[in-house]
């Protein structure tokens, strides 16, 4: 912990992007609302299995049953980014702890992970919805589905280390190296689809199933969802900061 | 019922419970966490409260 604060900029609560956080969170709330709003409202429903005939709705020939569980994926997809996100700043931190030794960086690297773990666990659960509803079954052992469970037992064997190490430094070192681990998980399971065609998970990018309207709708909520991770992080830092200055400040009373 | 319109719109009904369950969850597992950190604020602050009432204290026994 030799070079902490003395060469190295370090984060601390109260800067510029905590002022920046509740204006983050409401227009993360105003996008989402928005996204959902045009989910349900203006983008039109995605056809799924062919029907024996043809009728006329509002002014288009449907000839395929309407699909209202795939209104999960406008809120499925954007955690699944922000997860990712996420991640990428827990390895950014990592690495910075690696690199400078600042024990400010392994906390900021905590906070991101657990906002990680937060989004993972949405991802999941949203998935987990479609998968039992469209898949009939609970589970299935799909390359995306185990890529990104992979991914998420990652998460958690971090901060499973971080309880099981009492020493702070080794503690940081090691959670360091997991959370780049994770990271390196992140690009597997984005092109796992690519990679193995088989694949019962939709490549939507890929094969271009997203009509304009479906785009935009997943663009606000993504930049919603980014805009309330922000804000989470930051409160959770202010939140941290705070916890550990009260610590300092016991010692310093008992001394 | 018309049976195509019947067949068209077949899977709503059946899917509604696993979509309400999907956003209801996603919103229970944030709100879960604006409540941790909530919690862990306010505890923070009353804490160093009492230890900004008992750094006074001293300093006032010290003079």
């Amino acid at each position: 912990m030799a070079r902490e604060g003395r060469d190295v900029k370090l984060p601390e609560a109260g800067q510029w992007p905590d002022k920046a956080a509740p204006v983050a969170l409401i227009v993360g709330a105003v996008l989402t609302t928005v996204g959902f709003l045009m989910a349900f409202l203006t983008v039109p429903p995605v056809g799924g299995a062919a029907v024996n005939g043809v009728e006329l709705i509002g002014d288009a020939m449907v000839n395929q049953k309407m699909l209202l569980s795939q209104k999960i994926f406008y809120f499925h997809m954007p955690v699944a980014i922000t997860s990712f996100v996420a991640l990428a700043f827990g390895c950014y931190y990592s690495v910075r702890f690696l690199m400078t030794r600042a024990r400010r960086f392994d906390t900021c690297a905590r906070i991101a992970l657990e906002i990680a773990l937060l989004f993972v666990a949405m991802t999941m659960i949203t998935g987990e919805m479609w998968t039992r509803f469209e898949w009939g079954v609970w589970w299935s052992w799909e390359p995306r589905l185990t890529t990104y469970l992979v991914l998420m037992l990652i998460v958690i064997a971090y901060f499973v280390l971080r309880g099981s190490v009492d020493e702070p430094e080794r503690r940081a070192t090691f959670s360091a190296v997991v959370a780049i681990i994770a990271f390196i998980d992140v690009p597997i399971c984005f092109m796992i689809t690519r990679l193995i065609p088989s694949s019962i998970h939709p490549v939507v990018l890929r094969e271009g199933g997203m009509s304009p309207e479906m785009g935009l709708c997943v663009g606000l909520v993504a930049l919603g969802m980014l805009c309330i991770a922000f804000a989470l992080y930051r409160a959770r830092f202010r939140q941290v900061r705070l916890t550990e200055r009260v610590e300092a400040l016991k010692e310093e009373l008992g001394d | 019922m018309d049976p195509i319109l019947a067949d068209i719109y077949s899977t709503i009904l059946p899917s509604a419970p696993y979509l309400i369950a999907a956003y209801a969850l996603l919103w229970v597992a944030l709100l879960v966490y604006v409540l941790i950190i909530a919690r862990g604020t306010k505890k923070a602050e009353a804490q160093l409260m009492l230890l900004e009432e008992a750094v006074a204290d001293q300093r006032a026994k010290g003079e």
